[in-house]
């Protein structure tokens, strides 16, 4: 079968229905078997006219990134898709509505902007609304009704989609949205002559397993049911609400507790407080909620009581771009906070992988007895993906921690000093197992104690737990191409992974030779497997969503040679399109 | 702008403001002669302003609607007396006034087909309703017995007057009678409705032509009034050489000879010179009478022409060619045949005056075309040889119709007859016993549906080429059917009711302007108000510290009534608005 | 603020393409903005029929590279359809509820294919070959289908009649005298027309008319007046073309069978001047209004309505030979063209 990818954004206003639009064009895209990536961005202002952008690529083939410029670009409002024409491909595919119920002014039209080479067509869209439902609200329906036509989509898989996406609704809405649906698709089919070469004809790929469309957020959150949470604690903040929202349902039902404090401070140190009570526990913010948990995140550290922070990054600093993505946190998640501090810092490339990241810090914290930060951003915090049911993790993630047995309650410490630096650890309430338990530098028993030797000591015992924590890391992501020697490598890391690997994939049939090296993990980081990576290749380039290329910085030191650097700090995730371009020039 | 005008039409349905907040609670009808009324009716009503007739058209067209074919029919009989014979012919201002036909709201409702329907579609046993005044004694003579004359006839004798009136022709009807193809209107309905004009008591005297069988002056001695209705009968020349040559015809004598059944010689090639239904008319009788190449001959452009784009697709349809920018110059024969025009071909130039656009002949530019016959129909002109049409009435003689004003069409000489028999009428009695009035009813609902609004116009059936040849007088347009009139009423807006804000209760969420279909509510600065009293167009603003109101703007509202069903303040009311006549 | 004119042209065909170059070229401020209903860049529009052959590609349809319009800064609005102009305050209204003002207009909306009313009840079963989207609708079918029935004639009928024929497929021609518009064929041309058609493999019929066309099985049933039944796959429509100018009605601007200008290409709109093959042009020397069609005339065309709205005094002439070649019948015209001829 040949291979087939198409971008389809909608545009429009806060309200239209834009984002539910692309949601049941992505479910639908999904069942009929394609790969599928969404990605939706809108305003921060909860309510308004600001605007929207649903973005869906769907394609035959494994999906690394969402893509940059769009195949289709749906306007549903004429104002905000002027802007939004820049992200259309120059042979692209422009709907817009041909007859709004007011006139324009000279150059408020949006296909007046449409650049030649685009093909624009004119779809009464409000018109049909009206015609099917009596209102506007249809619109997104007529819309895709329009595209399906266009692009010779089965129009009652599609309608079954509708169906489904209502159908806990009225009947009444349900059979809106599908007339609605209807009406743009037959008038389409009957007025529009195509000549574009746009067509889902023939492209049925095999029906696979069933799959879950889902969210990064989404998949936090059911990771940490299934990896036996009990408590959550936090302050809701964009882009980590959902998952506080969906655990403030499901984790009750798990027998779990969920407490939303008065800010992120109070959030954390409740976690750690159930953390010390031997509670799988975390919390999930985004840049300035982890900014204030700093100070909470040494006490994790120090007294060694597991905890979770989950950080879906956003455009900062301070507020920043609520609503837009940007991988600016490493430094603080990394290195942030007071004295020496270290903590195991994850980093999931793919909406998949923030599942097993999810499972692996619970797991990590609990049985190395620290902070463990899962470093989301909001492109992976919302864009969909199709995935395969992820499959529930082995009970030796389940229950992690290292108890003390009865010799060591003998004479119980806390503290201990041990090879891998973990302690056994006394879940309070076990007989024999009292300690104390503090902020302060402290000695086995956790007596507070400034003795030189013993900072040192405790010191050393905390870094010790990097030692093995390493092996418990999925192995660096290489791009397998089966050479000694590139020319470049990209060396990536969290949600600009996909968009790296995906240019390897273009590279290659550029003629440019190239490779690319990302980990999960990147505190500890892999340092081992970098070198030996940056050893094959002559020149390395690091693309990233921040201004001052902070993992770049964090690389170099590692390699200890001059790389590349790539920075976007556009609020868009990374785009293949965008690397290339970088390659072709070096 | 005062705020109190704003509220005025409220003030007037509610008087007592105290007692009536909503307006679904009271049915109340007001009878207005606020000039303001008057205007906002012609506004908002484009269709019934059009109409010389003032035909009630929204209102005829909803009962069409209710399958009341009946009361549909009287509604348009109350304007205009001859509804089957104008739901065939009508030159339908209205069509073209039809907000449905405006920029972006599609086609305009077949206004005259659904005329024509409910002649059709009514009950065999439907009963006419007149509403007769006692007699006067008054005795009336009308000459003339086309449509202004029979309207005149029918409202003097409606008013109790006696009415005789005097035909110069063998059969009444005038024009409809002898000008206009039996294929575009069946005779057996023109004597149908004529004969239902005449029960009323009126007495038809034919073949009792005006200046030959009878003088003027005899009847002014023996009526107390005198209509000359004698309408527009001296055909205008071509003033060229060879226009004595035979199978020359004048349009209006051609069609006279065509509808008495008889075969003029028109050959094969025809040529029509003329601009108008007649030249129309007259072509398509000539492929009829089995012309193979007839041509219409225009001196302007086509888009000139004075006829509806009907008659232009059916002309085409039939195989009519239309030759435009050319004029004859003169007609060559062949002994006392002709065998070919020439002509002059004509440029457009601008005029400062009525009517700003003329043909100009090219100098110079002649060119012969043969044919076989010539068919002049270039409209007619009142014969004054008789009576002068500069009538005062002061002595009991009055013009009507074509007669008075010049060549027209059919629905303005029944409106011309209505309006000279109220005159004559209140010359008899002395007083106006007779006015017209706006009136205001409550609504309580909008009587629509959105999806009617994207119906598309249903089309007029019609017979194919074989069977329009094959009997000349076949009828081309066979009517719509009840289901398809069904279909083609739900199309109108009804623009008789008016959609209002009522500015205090509104709480200017703006719910209404985000479901309005186009731009017919506006946040309004302020509403001029015309030098007659009346509205003038909104000054809209977007600045919210400038609105006074959010208003509805009843010359752009389609009355799909969206606003209606969203309004969370129950602040938008509907009032049905209608010209009628009442007694004074 | 400087004022700048903006020069609309409706039409992005060779005569609203060579407008607005010259235009340009005589003005480096002015705002030109180039408003055409069809979806695709200025293409050979001749080149049609050889682009159903796979004579060429569809690039090769492609007059300009897309960047010269953005390289001359001319804006250009595909796909966008002009509804009405009112003159008076010289505003496009856009079929997309769009409105555009303009300081000058130049109409080049060229001309579509003429459907005559007596076709309108068989209309949906006919072909075209007259735009671009045309051709992408229909060039597939045309290559599986076998019989093909053309109705009318004209130029590019018969250049098609000609391609079918090389293609291999089997051909009926109903031929109109009057598909020639605003030319008609006498009987003696008719006659030699016939004749010289007798070289291809090609049923001719004349001096008939279609009496009904139906559906049946995705085969189309024609049917003539004189009782001729053929069954085939595809019915094309030549009966000439009408120019593009129903946007044109009400505008103020005398409109007759085309757009009236004189011989300097001016409407009686003060700012308003038409070419190409909307244009019904006053011809000084024969003292009457000609329409033309053909590729050199309405390129001709566009660059001297541009010179004129710019203030020129240029007469239009007739470029090329003063005959066109139907089948071996020389007709005599004072604008038409061979539209084989390309610039």
């Amino acid at each position: 079968m040949k291979e087939f990818n198409i971008i389809i954004e909608i545009c429009g206003s806060a309200g239209e229905g834009t984002i539910s639009a692309g949601e049941i064009l992505s479910r639908f895209m999904s069942g009929q078997g394609f790969e599928i990536m969404s990605f939706d961005s809108y305003p921060a202002e909860i309510r308004g006219f600001g605007k929207c952008v649903a973005h869906t690529r769907i394609s035959t083939n494994r999906i690394y990134s969402p893509g940059k410029l769009a195949d289709v670009l749906i306007a549903l409002n004429d104002k905000h898709s002027i802007s939004q024409l820049s992200a259309l491909k120059e042979n692209g595919l422009l709907i817009y509505d041909s007859q709004p119920p007011r006139p324009h002014k000279e150059d408020k039209s949006v296909v007046g902007w449409a650049k030649p080479g685009m093909i624009s067509y004119g779809i009464p869209l409000n018109m049909l609304a009206h015609k099917a439902a009596g209102n506007a609200r249809g619109m997104n329906m007529v819309a895709l009704g329009a595209v399906a036509a266009l692009l010779h989509v089965d129009q009652h898989g599609f309608t079954d989609s509708i169906k489904v996406r209502y159908g806990k609704k009225k009947q009444i809405v349900i059979d809106s949205n599908v007339n609605s649906f209807l009406e743009g698709y037959n008038w389409t089919e009957k007025n529009i002559k195509k000549i574009d070469p746009h067509s889902f004809k023939g492209m049925t790929p095999s029906k696979q397993k069933e799959k879950l469309i889902i969210n990064g957020n989404q998949l936090v959150a059911q990771a940490a049911l299934v990896a036996n949470l009990s408590f959550y604690a936090g302050y809701p903040i964009t882009p980590a609400t959902k998952i506080m929202e969906i655990l403030s349902r499901e984790l009750p039902k798990h027998g779990g507790v969920l407490l939303q404090t008065e800010d992120e401070i109070s959030a954390i140190g409740a976690v750690i407080g159930a953390g010390f009570g031997g509670k799988r526990a975390m919390t999930a913010t985004s840049g300035p909620g982890f900014a204030l948990m700093t100070e909470f995140t040494g006490l994790s550290v120090m007294a060694e009581v597991p905890a979770v922070i989950i950080d879906s990054q956003r455009a900062g600093p301070s507020t920043g771009m609520p609503t837009k993505t940007e991988q600016s946190d490493f430094n603080s998640a990394v290195s942030g906070g007071t004295g020496d501090c270290p903590r195991i810092v994850l980093a999931p490339t793919d909406t998949k992988s923030c599942y097993e990241a999810t499972i692996l810090a619970l797991y990590l914290a609990e049985k190395y007895q620290t902070l463990v930060v899962v470093l989301l951003d909001f492109f992976l915090s919302n864009s969909i993906r199709n995935i395969n049911i992820p499959e529930k993790p082995s009970s030796k993630y389940l229950d992690a921690n290292i108890a003390p047995d009865k010799n060591d309650l003998k004479d119980y410490q806390r503290y201990k000093i041990t090879k891998n630096g973990v302690s056994p650890r006394a879940i309070p309430g076990t007989p024999g197992g009292m300690f104390f338990s503090t902020g302060l530098e402290h000695d086995v028993y956790g007596r507070p104690n400034y003795s030189e030797a013993g900072h040192l000591e405790m010191t050393q015992k905390r870094f010790a737990k990097f030692n093995t924590v390493l092996s418990e890391a999925p192995a660096p992501e290489i791009s397998a191409i089966d050479r000694d020697e590139f020319d470049i490598g990209i060396i990536s890391w969290g949600s600009s992974a996909g968009a790296a690997h995906e240019t390897v994939m273009s590279a290659q049939k550029e003629g440019i030779n190239a490779s690319s090296f990302s980990s999960m993990m990147v505190s500890p980081f892999p340092e081992k497997a970098l070198i030996e990576f940056a050893d094959k290749c002559k020149k390395i380039l690091i693309p990233e969503l921040n201004f001052s290329g902070q993992f770049a910085s964090f690389a170099t030191q590692i390699l200890k040679r001059p790389v590349e650097r790539l920075n976007f700090i556009t609020g868009r995730p990374m785009a293949s399109e965008d690397i290339l371009q970088k390659m072709r020039d070096m | 702008m005062k705020k109190n005008d704003l509220y005025s039409k409220e003030e007037k349905l509610f008087q007592d403001k105290n007692k009536i907040y909503s307006a679904q609670s009271v049915k109340q009808i007001v009878y207005s002669t606020d000039v303001r009324d008057f205007g906002q009716v012609a506004k908002s009503i484009p269709c019934q302003d059009a109409c010389p007739a003032k035909t009630n058209i929204p209102g005829y067209i909803r009962a069409v609607f209710e399958k009341r074919h009946g009361r549909a029919y009287e509604l348009n009989r109350s304007a205009n007396i001859l509804p089957g014979v104008l739901g065939h012919i009508c030159s339908r201002p209205c069509e073209s006034a039809c907000r449905h036909g405006e920029p972006d709201n599609g086609v305009s409702v077949g206004i005259c087909h659904l005329k024509r329907s409910c002649s059709d579609l009514k009950s065999g046993s439907h009963r006419i309703i007149e509403g007769l005044y006692a007699p006067t004694e008054k005795k009336v003579a009308v000459i003339g017995s086309g449509p202004a004359g029979l309207a005149a006839a029918h409202d003097l004798s409606i008013l109790g007057h006696k009415v005789v009136i005097f035909e110069g022709l063998e059969k009444p009807g005038g024009m409809l009678m002898y000008g206009i193809p039996e294929f575009r209107l069946p005779r057996d309905l023109l004597m149908l409705e004529i004969k239902n004009i005449l029960r009323l008591g009126i007495q038809l005297k034919t073949n009792k032509a005006i200046g030959v069988d009878i003088s003027l002056d005899l009847l002014k001695n023996e009526y107390d009034a005198v209509v000359v209705a004698t309408g527009c009968v001296s055909p205008r020349k071509l003033n060229i050489a060879g226009e004595d040559l035979k199978n020359i015809y004048n349009g209006l004598d051609f069609m006279k000879a065509v509808n008495e059944g008889q075969k003029p010689l028109v050959g094969d090639k025809v040529i029509v010179i003329g601009a108008g239904f007649t030249a129309v008319d007259c072509a398509r009788s000539a492929i009829r009478l089995g012309a193979s190449d007839v041509s219409i001959n225009i001196r302007k452009t086509i888009e000139y022409m004075r006829i509806d784009e009907t008659e232009k697709y059916e002309a085409q349809f039939e195989g009519i060619k239309t030759v435009s920018l050319i004029q004859p110059s003169k007609i060559i024969g062949n002994g006392n045949k002709v065998i070919a025009v020439e002509f002059q071909r004509t440029r457009m130039e601008k005029t400062d005056t009525p009517p700003y656009r003329v043909s100009i002949p090219i100098e110079n530019s002649q060119f012969l075309v043969p044919t076989d016959s010539v068919i002049a129909a270039l409209g007619q002109t009142p014969d004054e040889a008789v009576v002068s049409k500069d009538l005062d009435g002061l002595d009991g003689v009055f013009a009507a119709g074509d007669f008075a004003t010049g060549s027209s069409d059919v629905i303005s000489a029944i409106a011309g007859g209505r309006k000279s028999a109220r005159a004559i009428d209140e010359y008899l009695i002395g007083e106006k016993r007779k006015q017209t009035v706006v009136r205001l009813e409550n609504h309580e609902t909008t009587d629509r549906q959105r999806s009617y609004d994207f119906i598309g116009k249903v089309e007029m059936n019609t017979i194919d080429m074989e069977e329009r040849l094959s009997k000349a007088t076949n009828e081309v347009e066979t009517g719509y059917n009840d289901d398809q009139a069904h279909e083609e009423a739900k199309r109108c807006y009804l623009c008789n009711l008016e959609y209002e804000i009522d500015p205090l209760i509104c709480i200017y969420c703006s719910a209404c302007i985000d479901v309005a279909p186009k731009d017919c509510i506006k946040m309004i600065e302020s509403v001029p108000v015309n030098s007659d009293g009346t509205y003038g167009i909104y000054e809209e603003t977007d600045d919210w510290n400038n609105v006074v109101s959010i208003a509805i703007d009843n010359a752009r509202c389609i009355r799909c009534g969206q606003c209606l069903a969203v309004c969370p303040m129950d602040c938008i009311s509907v009032t049905k608005t209608e010209l009628i006549e009442i007694d004074t | 603020m400087p004022f700048n004119d903006h020069y609309v042209i409706i039409g992005n065909g060779p005569a609203g393409n060579h407008a607005a170059r010259t235009l340009r070229k005589k003005d480096k401020d002015a705002k030109i903005t180039i408003i055409s209903d069809e979806r695709v860049p200025y293409y050979y529009k001749p080149k049609l029929t050889n682009f159903i052959a796979d004579e060429i590609a569809k690039e090769d349809l492609m007059v300009n590279f897309l960047n010269s319009y953005k390289a001359k800064d001319i804006r250009i609005r595909l796909g966008q359809e002009v509804e009405r102009i009112d003159s008076e305050s010289k505003t496009l209204f856009l079929q997309h509820m769009e409105k555009i003002n303009y300081s000058k207009l130049i109409i080049a909306s060229g001309s579509r294919a003429r459907v005559l009313p007596a076709m309108s009840r068989y209309a949906n079963h006919l072909k075209f070959v007259t735009s671009y989207t045309d051709v992408m609708a229909v060039k597939e079918e045309i290559r599986k289908a076998k019989d093909f029935f053309i109705f009318g004639g004209d130029l590019v009928g018969f250049k098609f009649l000609r391609l079918l024929n090389s293609m291999g497929k089997t051909v009926t021609i109903l031929i109109y005298p009057n598909a020639f518009w605003p030319y008609n064929l006498t009987d003696n041309m008719l006659a030699q027309i016939t004749e010289s058609l007798s070289k291809f493999k090609v049923d001719v019929i004349v001096k008939d008319d279609i009496s009904i066309i139906d559906d049946k099985n995705g085969l189309y049933r024609v049917k003539t007046q004189k009782g001729i039944e053929k069954n085939v796959d595809m019915v094309f429509s030549f009966n000439g073309l009408i120019p593009n100018i129903d946007f044109a009605k009400g505008s103020g601007v005398d409109i007759d069978h085309g757009i009236l200008v004189n011989e300097y290409l001016k409407t009686n709109v003060d700012s308003i001047y038409a070419c190409g093959s909307c244009a019904q042009i006053y011809n000084p020397s024969i003292k009457s209004y000609t329409t033309s069609i053909g590729w050199p005339n309405a390129v001709v065309q566009g660059e001297v309505a541009a010179f004129n709205l710019l203030g020129d005094h240029k007469i239009i002439e007739s470029v090329g030979r003063k005959y066109f070649d139907l089948e071996g019948v020389k007709i005599k015209t004072i604008w038409w063209e061979d539209i084989d001829d390309e610039v």
